[in-house]
């Protein structure tokens, strides 16, 4: 982690600032004219309840206004032309624009109302004129639902028709049905525009865009941009982006790009060379550039724990673009090779002296491994101890399974008929082990017909009376009528048990 | 009057201590420009907390606020967007319990997390139950066909992208991309790519293109797939991607220049694109910048450390430098990386033999024999092992095969031809010699090249000693002996090169070959079959299976002087086959490399 970054001094951090925001809802701005310019925060507070919009002043906190909803956006804009040059604080929250002046609460404008569904307004209109009974508005409410969606019909509909029985529908009937019908719809981002200049201070409309996909220019006129492009670059990087803001550095004419990053850092790049790093304690919630206090280039950053951190720019910081800095750094490393060891360095010299002898004996190992398998294999066969039959007539499949912690365990046999038309008949399944280790509780279990296909499990129970501890194998045969060769052998290896009876 | 209601006095109680104040400061609130009344109205009314059954009483005449659906969707998105899924589905869990499940949003990002988290049938029934809350919503059907479509059930998200293209009113390339996604992966080519080229002409979006080039490739139509990358290029300069995967695909035509160009373009957009880094880099080691390649691949290697092309590529960097030790450490790397990638078992036979190892070398050359039974060159190699450890009868019967595999290579003849010269078969020896000079004859035919010179001279000096017309081996060297140093690619060399440069093309694309083990306990009935594949030998007709022959032999007095003549014979085998090994070093050669600083 880097110490201090050079081009960065911290003025100010508060961990436990307790902020819980994004960066749509901070502002940066002179809001009373005495050119010292404030930081605006609208705070979600818990997510829930306790939000909040705070001013901060320097590094103090200035004043709050307690919020109603959760905010989705503040913006502070120039909303006349009233000396001295204040600007005005706008909070967005649920379908209504807050606004401030003098951090005093001035004006409320609510999003207009959308237009209702005809057949919806009727349907509320009959119900209130007691034309329609409660379970019959249900029915043309929801086959509406199905038609134009859920999120054509009012909040009030959907609210009804989330009611679980009758009763609460007919509640919910009679508390509502008195009232117009209305539907709204919540603002989902801002920003504002400018009327007619391009000044810092020139009167600005404020843009919203609502959750029902419109866009409204306060100071009316909405249009709609359909734009398309192309993408010129994309940079991988190694993280998740929390988010992303504009630093724009009027003193050194360049425009940068911050990003937050879900790794405890930010970013910042210059098209697309990263030309610094910020490295935090916490992930980044909420970014802020541009005046604070009286400072032009300050970052302000909020974590995502509730940290507040502020950084100015210094006045000599540069960021230049390092010239191929990632295949330098490149170069400057080594090949991870693996040194040439003493060992390494012998045994070649003994191979090449000896190979023929190594080869020979190598070829005779194997050689006699392969006929050691080989000859295990056949007497395999010819004693039938493994567990798939292969002769013709009675091809079997078995498997066994060890169930229990002990002393009695039960021992799971599945058998199956892998022939695919004959069926086995006088089937039999044998346990067999050591009578001082271990008691079979059916230790002869005759299995009916077996049709291919199907797995016949035969189980039965295995106790340990051994008193030393130990365990053994317990071998399962398959026999045909009274043939002496079983078909099959499967040879159990038994866990030690590990409860004892006696103890 | 239950659940949801009392989920919302809930709620109600917890926003009650900021109401308070906040409508005080709204009631004090004096407006300087005069505001109808109305909107006063309205803005006390927001302040009430809805639902709030005291209020709506005290105050009959307004309407009991109710709380719109959607009014948390923008927060939902934005920690969605921020891939804050805690405390997304946090979020998302109260929204539903509020709503009943009746959020359409949060049902819809709540599919999305799940299909980021790997739960694709999950997330397709919310996604179901999503179009079901808003029919009419085309995204919905969208995201089922989407998620059918990593179901793998190209079918049926067919079936709904047509269903959501219904309800569209104006074309949507993502949709038709889609769609031709879909179709390539039923198969149906001519369908896809309609799709695809519709797509385009709605939007030219790097990724269709691609998928259109990957479709003709598909046809094997490489002049389409070409222009297809060039088109796209064309749009996206900067588009390393593109660039590399056009690259690749000229230098799978042979056009070496084109490709190198387009690679270096990538490079210098990404200088860490490792596709491109070892694409360029193989060309390098082509023509012996072996250095370049290094510096190239230590870049790779910072970020694919763990790629056995890599390593391979490295090694036979190092190998051409004759830096053995460092090139058996890097094959070893690329072998435990990749342990049944023949090209890497053969690269390490061949450093091994070159290292006069030739009992390592016979394992390594076995088991990539084992993988790719049908590589004549490694029967070769296999053969010249088997020579050296005195197993005449088995490097015979790998020579014959290696011959017959392999039909164009005319080093191997020659190899054969000397082997059976030394073990005095003149017949036979005649036989290759002459198979020798037909192969050669025919490869100045077609690629207009020569063979390497140490190749031709050994080739007449085994004709002087069997006694044939050498002149044709004699004649030509003096007038291809300049450009046989320079640019041609030696043949021989090709047996490196060639095994250095293919790693690249085929793992960057493909996946490794079949893993061919036979695990006997799984199937005990192919024991007796599976003993057989599962060792190291090439499964060749008792190449390896016969006894071993005894320890003293009996035939070491009668080859004795022959072996003495032969001695010499054998290091010109050897260093023709190995070729990286420079003729004037003495065999011993390769420890003298030990004393060099071999690592970098």
């Amino acid at each position: 982690m880097m110490t201090e970054n050079e081009r960065w001094l911290t003025a100010h951090h508060d961990p436990l600032a307790a902020l819980y925001t994004f960066s749509a809802c901070m502002a940066l701005a002179d809001l009373h004219g005495d050119g010292e310019s404030k930081l605006i925060i609208a705070d979600l507070g818990t997510g829930a309840y306790n939000m909040k919009l705070k001013v901060y002043k320097g590094t103090s906190l200035m004043s709050e206004n307690t919020l109603i909803d959760l905010p989705t956006g503040v913006i502070t804009f120039h909303m006349d032309t009233t000396e001295p040059r204040v600007p005005a604080v706008a909070v967005a929250s649920g379908s209504y624009i807050y606004i401030y002046k003098n951090l005093r609460p001035y004006f409320k404008f609510t999003l207009p109302t959308l237009e209702v569904n005809s057949a919806e307004f009727d349907a509320w209109s009959q119900a209130r004129d007691e034309l329609l009974d409660v379970s019959m508005l249900y029915e043309i409410l929801d086959s509406l639902r199905q038609e134009v969606g859920e999120c054509g019909l009012t909040t009030r509909s959907q609210r009804f028709l989330m009611c679980p029985d009758h009763a609460s529908q007919a509640t919910f009937l009679n508390q509502h049905k008195g009232f117009i019908l209305k539907r709204q719809t919540v603002v989902t981002c801002f920003a504002t525009l400018k009327k007619s200049h391009a000044e810092d201070d020139a009167i600005s409309c404020l843009v919203l865009g609502t959750e029902s996909a419109n866009i409204f220019i306060l100071d009316p006129e909405a249009f709609t941009i359909l734009n398309s492009g192309k993408r010129l670059w994309s940079l991988k990087l190694p993280a998740a982006i929390t988010c992303v803001e504009t630093l724009e550095i009027r003193t050194l004419g360049l425009t940068l790009t911050a990003l937050g990053m879900a790794d405890n850092r930010v970013m910042i790049y210059r098209d697309k060379h990263l030309v610094d790093t910020i490295y935090t304690e916490d992930r980044i919630s909420a970014m802020k550039f541009g005046r604070f206090g009286r400072e032009d280039n300050t970052l302000v950053l909020v974590m995502k724990g509730g940290g507040l951190l502020v950084k100015i720019l210094k006045r000599t910081a540069r960021f230049e673009i390092e010239e191929a800095q990632g295949s330098s750094h490149a170069l400057a490393v080594k090949l991870n090779i693996p040194k040439k060891t003493k060992l390494f360095v012998d045994q070649t010299m003994r191979e090449r002296e000896n190979c023929v002898l190594m080869h020979r004996v190598f070829q005779h190992d194997l050689y006699r491994l392969r006929l050691n398998t080989a000859r295990a294999y056949v007497q395999s066969l010819e004693t039938s101890s493994n567990p798939v039959s292969l002769s013709q007539t009675e091809p079997l499949k078995l498997s066994a399974q060890v169930l229990g912690l002990g002393p009695t365990f039960k021992l799971r046999v599945e058998l199956q008929n892998t022939s695919s038309t004959s069926p086995s008949l006088q089937l039999a399944v044998i346990f067999h082990c050591d009578d001082r280790i271990y008691s079979v509780n059916k230790s002869y279990i005759q299995i009916p017909i077996l049709i291919p296909g199907v797995i016949h499990v035969a189980e039965t129970l295995v106790t340990c009376i051994s008193e030393l501890g130990i365990s053994d194998t317990v071998r399962v045969f398959v026999v045909k009528g009274k043939a002496s060769r079983p078909l099959l052998t499967a040879v159990i290896s038994m866990p030690v048990a590990e409860i004892f009876m006696g103890s | 009057m239950d659940g949801v209601v009392g989920a919302l006095i809930n709620t109600n109680i917890k926003y009650k201590s900021g109401t308070c104040t906040a409508e005080k400061s709204l009631y004090t609130m004096n407006p300087v420009t005069e505001t109808p009344e109305s909107q006063v109205n309205g803005m006390t009314t927001t302040t009430v907390p809805p639902g709030s059954a005291l209020k709506a009483k005290s105050r009959p005449r307004k309407a009991p606020e109710l709380q719109t659906v959607e009014r948390r969707n923008w927060l939902i998105h934005l920690h969605y967007v921020r891939k804050e899924f805690d405390l997304c589905k946090h979020l998302i869990r109260e929204q539903l319990e509020e709503t009943r499940g009746m959020c359409e949003y949060a049902n819809y990002v709540q599919g999305l997390i799940l299909r980021q988290e790997g739960k694709i049938q999950e997330s397709f029934e919310l996604f179901q139950l999503c179009n079901i809350l808003n029919p009419s919503s085309v995204e919905n059907i969208k995201q089922m066909a989407r998620a059918l479509f990593l179901l793998g059930r190209h079918k049926l998200a067919v079936e709904a992208y047509l269903q959501a293209e219904d309800k569209l009113d104006k074309p949507d390339w993502e949709l038709h991309h889609n769609l031709g996604v879909c179709y390539l992966h039923l198969k149906d080519y001519d369908g896809s790519r309609e799709q695809l080229m519709f797509a385009l002409e709605q939007n030219k979006h790097h990724q269709t293109f691609a998928v259109l080039a990957k479709l003709y490739l598909l046809v094997n139509d490489v002049s389409s797939a070409i222009s297809t990358y060039r088109a796209a290029i064309e749009y996206f300069p900067e588009n390393g991607d593109l660039h590399t995967a056009l690259g690749l695909l000229y230098m799978q035509t042979g056009k070496y220049q084109q490709a190198f160009e387009h690679l270096g373009t990538t490079l210098t957009f990404d200088p860490n694109n490792t596709r491109a880094i070892l694409a360029a880099g193989s060309m390098m080691q082509s023509h012996q910048d072996f250095d370049v390649a290094l510096a190239k691949y230590r870049v790779a290697a910072q970020s694919i450390a763990e790629s056995p092309p890599l390593w391979n590529n490295i090694a036979m960097c190092f190998f051409g430098k004759r830096k053995y030790v460092a090139s058996i450490s890097c094959l070893k790397r690329a072998n435990y990386l990749a342990p049944f990638d023949w090209k890497i078992l053969y690269n390490l036979g061949l450093v091994h033999l070159t290292m006069q190892q030739y009992t390592s070398a016979f394992h390594f050359l076995s088991a990539a024999v084992n993988l790719r039974p049908t590589k004549g060159h490694i029967f070769m190699l296999l053969a010249i092992s088997l020579t050296y450890l005195d197993d005449e009868e088995n490097a015979r019967q790998a020579y014959e095969q290696a011959v017959r595999l392999e039909e164009r290579d005319p080093s191997i003849c020659l190899n054969y031809g000397i082997f059976l010269h030394n073990h005095n078969d003149k017949e036979g020896a005649i036989k290759m010699i002459n198979e020798f000079e037909v192969r050669m004859v025919k490869f100045r035919h077609a690629t207009g090249a020569d063979l390497d010179t140490e190749i031709i001279e050994n080739g007449a000096k085994l004709a002087s000693l069997l006694g044939v017309d050498g002149s044709v081996f004699r004649k030509k060297p003096g007038r291809t002996r300049l450009d046989a140093q320079d640019e041609t690619v030696l043949l021989e060399k090709t047996a490196s090169v060639t095994d250095t440069l293919k790693p690249v093309e085929e793992s960057v694309c493909q996946s490794p070959p079949p893993v061919p083990t036979a695990i006997p306990e799984l199937n005990p009935s192919e024991v007796p079959d599976a003993g057989n594949t599962a060792v190291l030998v090439p499964p060749m007709e008792a190449l390896t299976l016969e006894e071993p022959p005894a320890f003293v032999s009996d035939s070491s007095n009668a080859r004795g002087k022959f072996l003495a003549s032969a001695r010499l014979q054998f290091q010109e085998d050897e260093s023709k086959v190995t070729d990286t090994e420079n003729k004037k070093e003495t065999p011993n050669s390769g420890f003298a490399e030990y004393s060099d600083d071999i690592f970098d």
